[in-house]
């Protein structure tokens, strides 16, 4: 950047240092002059008498004698000198003896009047001292010539203010040569070296020190701008250090934030792909569910088989829980009024009760149409048979199982029943209600053990004969039924269900079942069914003969 | 005392100094899979001597239970080296059906139904 020449501190400096001289060396001048006045008006008072003096006696001898040659003479003498521009000699009647005036007198002019005006006339009064004392003879008058004086006062003040003004120019230049040499140029070197300083970096060129300024304030000047220098370099160092650090931050938060994107999409990809692992394995299990559920429902006795059945009036329900629990139940009739009933629970639920349920009921019937006659031999072939199976399938499942054969009219070696029942294999108890409303339990926990448990049951297989009469009622069941919770986990229990049983001892089998279905329903409330409900509802038949009689 | 192992709303009790496993509210669960933390508990508290199962605050075993117990107590009577003993009540009807069944499987089981 350059500066315009009057513009430069040099320039100012200058100007500004030839005002304050200028006026001071006025000032001093007008001084000067004062005091030249002073010295000039002093002067003249003091020589004008001397003058006056020497001429004084030749003055008082022209106005004594009256002698008019000699008073010229005098006169004229006073006009000998530069200043005088007029003399007059009067003798003491005031009659004039001389006079003299020089020549053409210009106006001394308004200035020079009123410098030197009141000085320019003398009067000297001229005594004679005789015998008689002192006697006035006459007066000499003396007019000096302002102009005169003011001519010499104004050539040296003339002189007095040239001589100023060179002094003064001198000390200008001298001042601003000295200040341009000792402060100017070495800060005009120091501005050119700062502006050459690279703002981007700042410390790479300090400023050089200035020659004769190392420990003047110039050099701490020099010092303090190259330590600004330095840390301004330094700050800018630090600063690139962190922008460089920041934009590895960033690219290192946008690498992650890159991976971290693809690892979310990746893990959503695994999320939607398990959701529809999920979604399948719902399906699948709802199929399962579906499937168990018809296994079991698909080999249930059908309506029509119990209503074909003669001598016994048998109804039975079942209703699976949402989960199917793996309750068994059959009801075959064979020839001469013979039923055979199998009634079961396999442990747990899903599809491979259901599955051990259907192998059940097939065993079952193998041994029933292969008609086994001994109860042992059966509950200990169909015991292997699940036991062996259910190894397996590996799910440890195993079931109680009860197997009823009906015959018409009495056991063998027993009198005058209509019917008897031989039971055998360990499942919930058995409830006979006899005519009349009187509840009888037989215990079937002693006539077997759960099959599928160890490989042999044998040992604990047992049967027992139950004597029926018209109008007995015959009840079977699943712990579905005696173990239905209702919400605050109350079961509904064996004694409930005899109870009910025995309240509607006169109606047929499958009013004595809706009794009992209805008074479950009400037990459990909307709680959820846990486990299969299954009940079995046989009623002896009064027999043709009797029945006619009876009516 | 300490509980081994509980759910909502059952618990297992251990008492090393009676090595007494009791077996207390209501056990519904699931299958044997479900089961498989009692049975493994039962299994492996006693390896030699004398074992008790405290059932009499059992108020509800299901079916698969009863299978545990059943699988339970065949593996102890196969083993030979526990003396099981079995504290049962009357007042809780599974137990009065369920028990004797027990017994069978394993004729040196000292019961005590009370």
């Amino acid at each position: 950047m350059t500066i315009p020449r009057f513009h430069s501190v040099t320039a100012k400096q200058a100007v500004a240092t030839v005002a304050v001289v200028l006026v001071l060396s006025l000032a001093g001048s007008l001084l000067e002059l004062f005091f030249d006045w002073h010295a000039m008006r002093d002067q003249i008072r003091a020589q004008m008498p001397q003058i006056l003096d020497t001429v004084e006696g030749s003055a008082v001898e022209a106005a004594y004698q009256l002698n008019p040659g000699l008073a010229a003479k005098v006169v004229d003498g006073l006009l000998g000198y530069g200043i005088v521009v007029g003399g007059r000699l009067t003798d003491n009647f005031g009659d004039l003896l001389a006079e003299r005036n020089r020549g053409q007198e210009a106006a001394a002019g308004p200035v020079a009047d009123m410098l030197f005006g009141d000085i320019s006339t003398y009067t000297r009064e001229l005594a004679k001292i005789g015998g008689g004392g002192r006697t006035v003879v006459g007066k000499l008058d003396v007019r000096l010539s302002s102009r005169a004086i003011a001519g010499g006062f104004y050539g040296r003040a003339l002189v007095n203010a040239a001589l100023g003004l060179v002094r003064s120019l001198g000390i200008v230049a001298l001042v601003v040569g000295i200040f341009y040499v000792m402060i100017t140029r070495p800060l005009v070197r120091l501005a050119q070296v700062v502006a050459q300083v690279d703002p981007a970096h700042p410390g790479t060129h300090l400023v050089a020190r200035l020659k004769g300024h190392g420990d003047d304030e110039l050099g701490q000047l020099v010092d303090s701008l190259n330590a600004l220098l330095e840390s301004s370099q330094a700050g800018l160092d630090q600063r690139d250090q962190a922008q460089s650090e920041l934009t590895a931050l960033a690219q290192t938060l946008e690498r992650r934030v890159a991976e971290r994107t693809r690892e979310l999409e990746a893990a959503g990809e695994e999320i939607r792909s398990l959701n529809n692992i999920l979604k399948a394995e719902n399906v699948r299990l709802g199929t399962e569910l579906e499937v168990s559920r018809r296994i079991q429902q698909m080999v249930l006795p059908t309506r029509i088989e119990l209503a074909g059945i003669s001598g016994l009036d048998v109804a039975a329900y079942m209703e699976p829980a949402n989960e199917v629990g793996g309750d068994y139940y059959d009801i075959l009739h064979g020839e001469g009024g013979r039923v055979r009933i199998g009634i079961g629970d396999v442990t747990g639920h899903g599809l491979e009760s259901g599955v051990v349920m259907l192998m059940t009921q097939s065993a079952v019937r193998t041994l029933v149409t292969s008609d086994e006659p001994d109860a042992v031999r059966t509950l200990d072939i169909l015991n292997r048979t699940i036991f062996q199976n259910v190894q397996r399938m590996g799910c440890e499942k195993n079931l109680t199982l009860a197997l009823l054969d009906y015959r018409p009219g009495p056991a063998e070696g027993a009198e005058g029943a209509a019917g008897h029942l031989r039971v055998s294999g360990q499942h919930e108890s058995v409830i006979i209600v006899r005519r009349g409303g009187a509840v009888e339990l037989v215990d079937t926990m002693d006539l077997g053990l759960p099959l599928g448990l160890v490989d042999d049951v044998g040992p604990f297989i047992a049967e027992t004969t139950i004597a029926l009469e018209a109008g007995d009622t015959v009840v079977l069941y699943t712990d579905g039924v005696t173990e239905a919770a209702d919400n605050r986990h109350q079961l509904y229990g064996l004694e409930r269900l005899c109870q009910v049983v025995a309240d509607h001892w006169p109606a047929d089998a499958d009013a004595i079942k809706e009794a009992v279905v209805a008074d479950v329903k009400r037990h459990i409330g909307d709680q959820p069914l846990y486990d299969d409900v299954t009940l079995i509802v046989l009623k002896q038949n009064v027999p043709t003969a009797q029945r006619m009689y009876l009516a | 005392m300490q509980i081994v192992v509980s759910g909502e709303n059952y618990s297992v009790e251990w008492d090393s100094e009676t090595r007494t496993a009791a077996l207390a509210g209501i056990l519904r669960l699931n299958g044997l899979e479900e089961y498989a933390p009692i049975s493994r508990f039962l299994s492996e508290a006693v390896p030699a001597g004398s074992m008790t199962l405290d059932l009499r605050r059992l108020e509800f075993l299901n079916s698969s239970g009863i299978a545990m117990l059943s699988k339970f107590v065949i593996e102890i009577r196969n083993r030979k080296t526990v003396d099981l003993g079995m504290v049962g009540s009357k007042a809780v009807a599974w137990q009065g059906k369920s028990l004797p069944n027990l017994c069978k499987l394993m004729p040196t089981l000292d019961m005590q139904i009370v």
